[in-house]
């Protein structure tokens, strides 16, 4: 991994690799500057890359368009921005694009439900974007990715604005949310919350991983209907998911970032053990550059 | 024209310029440090606009088609110099882009006034064709100007919400929509300024010329009428052509916004 940041070469690590399992959440730390958010940002294709392989469910992302790539990998980026107007456009700004021209939009009832489940009561969904605090605003961004439902969603410290409570609010928020089989990955730098079901670490250019003890609340969504909060399954249930890729019922993302010089070096892919369904091994082909 | 041209001599041309002093002394005595800048420019413009009238004269007596087109051509491309030397601190490589809204442009709402509004003879009469070029070049070359800086700015300044919608997967044109429009906004504000004012606060360059070369004013205000419609037309084409072009340069292949860290690997396309 490696590209030119402010016309210096940037490679923050080498020959990472990993794989997300559907249904589980994930927490990525490490020290500021090891490259976690230019990895969230790489899965997302939102930077160049000088070579590596990403698959969605064993699909190389060649065989994706970009937009349709990131309508299923979805970034929600640390710094929230909202479009201009009310809190339902924002909601509902997803299906303004072409990417989901396809697929229904929720309705206000839905919108609300949402809203509701993410604490955000006191918000409606008239309210002007413009006047919501850091806080709210964190979230509303959060919601319209989770509404979209994509296959793995790259939460880059989407916490880092908001209090305690409001932060275990999104994070319960965010697990219920995989009970359709999705997967999630997060920056994190707060105090473990018990959600994770595994921790990556990125230090010194190399990702190492902890398997976290299996609790109820960590466990696999298995599927939808079947996730921690029957609330929020009922909401998922009603939010339609992204078309899944053609071939695969089990969503999972490997990647594998190698330097360009030696892009068939075998990158090990990290996977969990407990999992009933076999994560997909990247495979270490040279990647587009 | 009929005959009621007053001839200026070129005893009062040289006379006329020391008007300038007005601003040499205002920058002189203000520190303005400008004084250099406004004696080369005020050299410039006479310079230029006498050859370009003895140029039109010999293209007047020796005129045929290609002729004429190659003045044309060499109007679009200075056009499109100036107008990138503009933003060329921006964003580089626009040249192309430019050139072809510039041209596109008013090469076609030109023709159109020429052949279609003022049935010239020949089709090629460099006596209407090369004028009514140069003014819709000079205002369309400024609003692409205009629309371009402030298509890049916009769109630095979105920055943040353009990386939001790309990573909801939305396409560069989705993403630079908002700034395209207030781009194409601001390349046509003065220009519907210009067209409100016309005729109450001043009365436009062209219809002033024709009424002091002694044509009457009735006629003088038809002309400006179709020149101020036809100046709309062509600004608000090479606007919208420019805009819809250059949104591009600030994206990868892969449709990721090119911040401004990413930008000095030329394009950083992946």
């Amino acid at each position: 991994m490696q590209f030119r940041r402010d016309g210096q070469p940037f490679a923050p690590f080498a020959d990472v690799g990993f794989s997300l399992e559907a249904g589980c959440l994930y927490n990525l730390t490490g020290p500021s500057g090891s490259g976690k958010s230019t990895l969230l940002n790489a899965c997302a294709l939102m930077l160049p890359r000088s070579g590596g392989t990403l698959a969605l469910e064993g699909i190389p992302v060649d065989r994706f368009k970009p937009m349709e790539w990131r309508r299923r990998v979805c970034l929600v980026p640390q710094a929230a921005s909202l479009v201009p107007g009310t809190v339902r456009d924002n909601l509902l700004f997803p299906w303004t694009l072409k990417v989901n021209a396809g697929s229904p939009k929720p309705d206000d009832d839905v919108l609300n439900e949402i809203l509701s489940l993410a604490m955000l009561d006191g918000v409606t969904l008239d309210h002007a974007a413009a006047q919501l605090s850091g806080g709210q605003l964190a979230r509303v961004a959060l919601l319209r990715a989770f509404a979209t439902r994509p296959t793995v969603l790259l939460l880059d410290e989407v916490e880092a604005a908001l209090d305690e409570e409001s932060a275990v609010a999104v994070s319960r928020l965010t697990r219920a949310m995989l009970a359709g089989g999705a997967a999630c990955l997060r920056i994190r730098h707060r105090a473990e919350d018990g959600y994770a079901y595994g921790v990556f670490t990125l230090a010194d250019g190399k990702m190492t991983y902890h398997q976290n003890e299996i609790t109820a609340d960590n466990a696999p969504a298995t599927s939808a209907g079947k996730g921690c909060d029957s609330r929020a399954d009922e909401v998922l249930a009603k939010l339609k998911a992204v078309p899944s890729a053609p071939s695969g019922v089990s969503p999972l993302v490997g990647s594998a970032f190698d330097p360009v010089a030696s892009p068939r070096s075998g990158s090990p892919s990290l996977q969990s053990s407990s999992a009933d369904r076999k994560p997909v091994e990247p495979s270490a082909k040279g990647g587009s550059r | 024209m009929t005959g009621g041209v007053v001839n200026i001599g070129y005893v009062e041309l040289v006379g006329a310029s020391l008007l300038m002093l007005v601003a040499g002394i205002v920058s002189w005595r203000m520190g303005l440090g400008q004084s250099r800048r406004i004696a080369v420019s005020t050299v410039r413009a006479f310079l230029q606009l006498l050859a370009m009238g003895l140029l039109l004269g010999y293209l007047f007596k020796y005129q045929t088609w290609w002729l004429v087109c190659l003045v044309l051509l060499g109007m679009c491309i200075a056009a499109t110099q100036i107008a990138t030397g503009r933003t060329n601190k921006v964003v580089r490589g626009l040249w192309a882009d430019v050139f072809l809204s510039i041209t596109v442009s008013s090469m076609v709402i030109a023709f159109i006034v020429v052949e279609g509004i003022i049935h010239a003879d020949p089709w090629y009469n460099a006596m209407q064709l090369v004028p009514i070029s140069g003014m819709i070049l000079g205002n369309t070359l400024a609003a692409a100007a205009v629309a371009t800086d402030r298509l890049f700015a916009s769109m630095d300044s979105r920055a943040n919400e353009i990386y939001m919608m790309v990573a909801l997967g939305a396409i560069p044109r989705e993403a630079a929509f908002p700034s395209i429009k207030a781009a194409v906004g601001a390349g046509m504000t003065p220009l519907l300024a210009q067209l409100s004012a016309a005729g109450i606060v001043q009365i436009p360059g062209m219809m002033s010329g024709q009424i002091l070369a002694g044509a009457d004013p009735v006629i003088a205000a038809k002309y400006q009428i179709v020149v101020l419609l036809m100046i709309s037309a062509a600004t608000t084409l090479s606007v919208v052509i420019i805009c819809f072009l250059a949104y591009k340069k600030r994206f990868s292949v892969e449709g990721y916004y090119l911040s401004p860290a990413l930008r000095d690997d030329a394009g950083g396309a992946a």
